[in-house]
């Protein structure tokens, strides 16, 4: 008995196609900064020891899998890429299986539900916390299925089945890590996962239900009238085929557009272009559209100042207080890193290592995170802690897209002529507090007071200082500081 | 290109594709010592502890070859790229055979321009045994925020390690684990977060035992017990009350300030489930903190500082770097609970301007060992941070120069029989905090310090 008797028609793969190209223009144009979020708070390296950690796990190779491919998600168009194959195989799996007792153009409507699972996948996807490593855990169970389903022999195949589950089990499902918040049930992905099994059987059992039927109609009326039946209405089945389709398209579309998240999208544009440090197009943004985040004005007056604009524009943009300024660090991994990438900017070197430690400590699952190490690496460099920056360094030598930097940065520890001679860590060093003294949680005008006093040149403290006082109404500051700038030059 | 070379060269790495496996010949010899890490050049090890694998310090080396040898002709090799991986059986068997003896380590290295062969090190052998594994928290050098963490225990003589606890089981945070003389059987330890508590176990002799969650906070002490130490019969934890705060440097290698506005001391009666406070010891003037019973029980050490009037706070280092505390101690009584009325000072670490804390009295008392910082109490983010051993029958102090290195040495407890010192170091790399072990002799002659293999 051959079991795959007619592969996908050429609609059917141009139906695949076109969903394909769907979702990559959705997360390429609508979602890439999602897509970088994904990828900063991991750190994939080419280590046999950070491969069995994770592989030992149970689900440990979904696992793997999804952050080997989320590493990629740096560069946003070959992320999309990569979700928008993800999701087409997963489609054309649950096809392939469906097929398996009879072709599904006999059934056409069932071919609009095989496209389900994917996009129940896909709207899992929307979700920040949502890993790609519940994609790779339905398609390998999917890839598990259709090979167990070629095999001839009966009692061989349910030997395997039933090791199969235990495989499964220890590569795809055994464990948590789909989502990024600990001990929450990932409804969405159970319901892809689920309907990926359940669509193709149901489709079995409607083939059976259908075959045994007929079988029934043939010994009652002995009159072959299936065969022809199936030729007469290739054109209807065509058409249904379209049509249950669309109707799954449409309906799941509207779905996703209406729950993607477009306002935690703008808010990981302005970290993803505060991280970049593409200040022109910050500015350019903000001027297209005035943020009302935290996130956003806190990186919008960051680009203000590095264009030495903060003191005299500063209200022409919104404004929070002197939350929007140098915000208090919150014990989450999102918020305090534009905050971090001001104090950076500042030259509070050990303020801004101190805020991006706690931020990647406070990643969710547990993960480490290829920019907070670069950050650690830099400011570790700055301060001269050099072991602690090689340390650092030498675990993005293991990564892919981190190890040329880190290549370069290495021969950079204990050499402090080329240190200072670096337009960005000399710079720094030179802004740096020559004073020592504590501080707590939050930002005092006392701090930016004895930076800007510690180099009189560093310009951006001596903005923040006064758009401190403006922000906090001191005026009397405010004309003290002014007019000592005026002294000094 | 250049990506598909990294792809390449991290799949291989990954599959373990490449390796090194090659007789040293023509080599260079050279007149000097290998420089390895971890450093095990001229240490005294116990017999039973784990191959001490290493690596050159040297980042351009291609190979690495050792050979141990002994006196009776046994021979011990191990080749490798990046670090030398002597076998487990066979390592313990050469030191079961060279106990109380030296093992000499011949370290060949391949550069571009071919093998080098350095001058033979020793590693002796102490006949002295150390206790099967040790037990530690491990966590990122953070400040207010931990990820994963728990209480490990490590197996010393392989690489055997296991979690005891982690935070992945409930939503909080571990920290003091306290054992009495190393004796898990009885245990404290301090579980922080929305279902905090602590957890004790008590031994109740044969193989009962209770284990009991305490909320250890009451209205007549400060706060939560913090620092445990047990009593050497089982029946009284002494434990610390601290009110803690931090502050961070804007520039400073110590980059952060733990310390207390204000702490007591007291001790727990297991058996009777009540606290035993003394005024003496929660006075408001001082700071008492870090207690711990000496090794016959009669005496209780702890340290203890004069107030500060302020936390210091926005403008310079301030009155922080002013608390010193000092080693005191004052007498107990295990059979009725009662405390001596008198405070002697052990240590007078003030007028040296310096402050003692973690002292750890040996089980066998000889000696106390403790570490001496220039202020503040949280030694641990010092880098000028010391070991001191203190002759318990001589009342010297000495500074313990073989274990100690020009970064922080701080945390440390003796073994069951008092003859190997585990502490924690940063001479690493000025953050990472590694556990090294150093051997004291019968004299308190101390052995040079060498990381956990």
């Amino acid at each position: 008995m051959k079991h795959f008797r007619i592969p996908p028609t050429l609609h059917h793969l141009l139906f695949t196609v076109l969903f394909g190209v769907a979702v990559f223009l959705f997360f390429g144009l609508a979602y890439p900064h999602h897509l970088h979020y994904q990828e900063q708070y991991q750190l994939f390296l080419f280590d046999s020891n950070y491969v069995c950690e994770i592989v030992r796990q149970p689900g440990g190779v979904a696992d793997l899998l999804g952050r080997f491919c989320t590493q990629f998600f740096l560069f946003a168009w070959v992320g999309a890429a990569i979700i928008a194959l993800l999701l087409s195989t997963v489609q054309l799996l649950t096809l392939r299986l469906a097929n398996y007792q009879s072709s599904i153009i006999h059934y056409p409507l069932f071919y609009g539900l095989s496209f389900v699972p994917s996009f129940l996948l896909w709207l899992f996807l929307l979700d920040e916390n949502a890993l790609l490593g519940s994609v790779w855990a339905v398609l390998l169970t999917q890839l598990a299925f259709c090979g167990l389903l070629r095999l001839p022999d009966r009692w061989m195949r349910r030997i395997l089945i039933f090791v199969a589950f235990f495989l499964l089990y220890w590569i795809a499902f055994g464990g948590s890590h789909y989502y990024r918040i600990p001990n929450t049930f990932p409804t969405l992905f159970y319901a892809a996962w689920f309907s990926a099994m359940i669509i193709p059987l149901l489709m079995w059992l409607v083939v059976r239900g259908k075959k045994s039927e007929n079988a029934q109609q043939q010994n009652n009326s002995c009159v072959p009238s299936v065969a022809s039946g199936q030729r007469s209405s290739a054109l209807t089945s065509h058409l249904i085929s379209l049509t249950s389709y669309l109707l799954v398209v449409v309906v799941m579309g509207t779905f996703i557009w209406k729950n993607a998240n477009f306002k935690a999208e703008r808010v990981m544009q302005y970290d993803f272009m505060a991280c970049h440090q593409q200040w022109n197009r910050i500015l350019e943004t903000v001027n297209a559209e005035k943020p009302n985040n935290q996130i956003g004005v806190t990186v919008q007056n960051l680009a203000l100042a590095m264009h030495g604009m903060l003191a005299d524009r500063l209200f022409n943009y919104n404004q929070n207080g002197i939350a929007g300024l140098l915000p208090d660090v919150q014990s989450d991994a999102t918020s305090p890193m534009p905050t971090a990438e001001a104090f950076y900017q500042l030259g509070m070197i050990y303020v801004a290592q101190r805020t991006v430690f706690e931020a990647q400590e406070a990643i969710l699952d547990f993960q480490k995170s290829g920019r907070c190490y670069k950050r650690l690496a830099q400011t570790n460099l700055i301060i001269g802690s050099y072991e602690v920056a090689r340390k650092y360094l030498t675990a993005l030598q293991k990564t892919l897209f981190y190890r040329e930097w880190a290549d370069e940065t290495l021969p950079l520890l204990g050499n402090e002529e080329a240190i200072a001679k670096h337009p960005e860590y000399g710079r720094l060093r030179q802004c740096a507090y020559n004073n020592d003294f504590y501080f707590s949680d939050h930002v005092t005008p006392e701090m930016l007071e004895s930076l800007y006093f510690s180099n009189t040149d560093n310009r951006m403290a001596y903005q923040y200082l006064l758009a401190y006082c403006l922000l906090t109404g001191d005026r009397d500051r405010f004309n003290l500081y002014y007019s000592q700038r005026g002294t000094d030059r | 290109m250049k990506k598909i070379h990294n792809i390449i060269i991290g799949l291989m790495g990954l599959l373990g594709l490449m390796g090194c496996t090659e007789t040293v010949k023509d080599a260079k010899l050279e007149a000097v010592q290998p420089q390895i890490y971890p450093d095990y050049l001229g240490v005294t090890i116990p017999v039973n502890i784990a191959p001490l694998n290493f690596c050159m310090a040297d980042e351009t080396t291609q190979c690495i070859d050792a050979v141990v040898t002994d006196r009776h002709g046994h021979e011990l090799h191990s080749q490798g790229d990046e670090s030398v991986d002597f076998d487990l059986d066979d390592w313990h068997e050469m030191l079961g055979q060279n106990r109380g003896d030296s093992l000499s380590v011949t370290v060949s290295a391949k550069y571009d321009d071919g093998w080098h062969t350095y001058c033979p090190f020793s590693i002796y052998v102490s006949p002295d045994s150390i206790d099967y594994g040790i037990c530690y928290r491990l966590i990122a050098p953070g400040y207010e925020v931990w990820s994963k963490m728990g209480i490990y225990e490590r197996d010393l003589s392989c690489f055997d390690e296991r979690a005891l606890i982690e935070n992945t089981q409930f939503e909080g945070c571990v920290n003091c684990h306290s054992f009495n003389r190393g004796n898990p059987a009885d245990m404290s330890l301090h579980i922080r977060g929305p279902h905090g508590a602590t957890l004790l176990r008590h031994s109740l002799g044969g193989d009962l035992q209770s284990l009991t969650a305490y909320n250890t906070k009451t209205d007549q002490t400060l706060g939560f017990c913090v620092y445990p130490y047990w009593h050497p019969s089982g029946r009284y934890i002494a434990y610390s009350t601290n009110a803690t705060s931090q502050l961070f440097h804007s520039a400073d290698p110590n980059r952060i300030e733990v310390f207390d506005t204000a702490s007591d001391l007291q001790v727990y009666d297991v058996e009777k489930n009540e606290l035993l406070l003394s005024p003496l010891l929660k006075q408001d003037s001082v700071y008492e903190t870090f207690p711990v019973f000496s090794a016959d029980g009669r005496s209780l050490y702890f340290c203890a500082a004069r107030a500060l009037l302020s936390s210091g706070e926005g403008t310079g280092v301030g009155p922080l770097d002013s608390l010193h505390y000092n080693l005191c101690r004052i007498d107990f009584d295990p059979a009725t609970g009662s405390y001596g009325n008198r405070i002697d000072t052990i240590v007078d670490a003030e007028a040296q301007h310096k402050s003692v804390s973690f002292p750890r009295p040996s089980y066998d008392g000889r000696f106390l060992c403790y570490t001496l910082s220039d202020y503040g109490q949280f030694s641990i983010w010092h880098h000028e941070a010391d070991l001191f051993l203190l002759n318990l029958s001589t009342g010297e102090s000495r500074p313990m120069t073989e274990a100690n290195s020009e970064d922080t040495e701080s945390f440390h407890n003796w073994s069951t029989n008092s003859r190997w010192l585990v502490f924690s170091s940063r001479r690493d790399d000025g953050l990472f905090t590694r556990p090294y072990f150093c051997h004291v002799d019968a004299n308190g002659v101390v052995g040079k310090a060498f990381m956990l293999p």
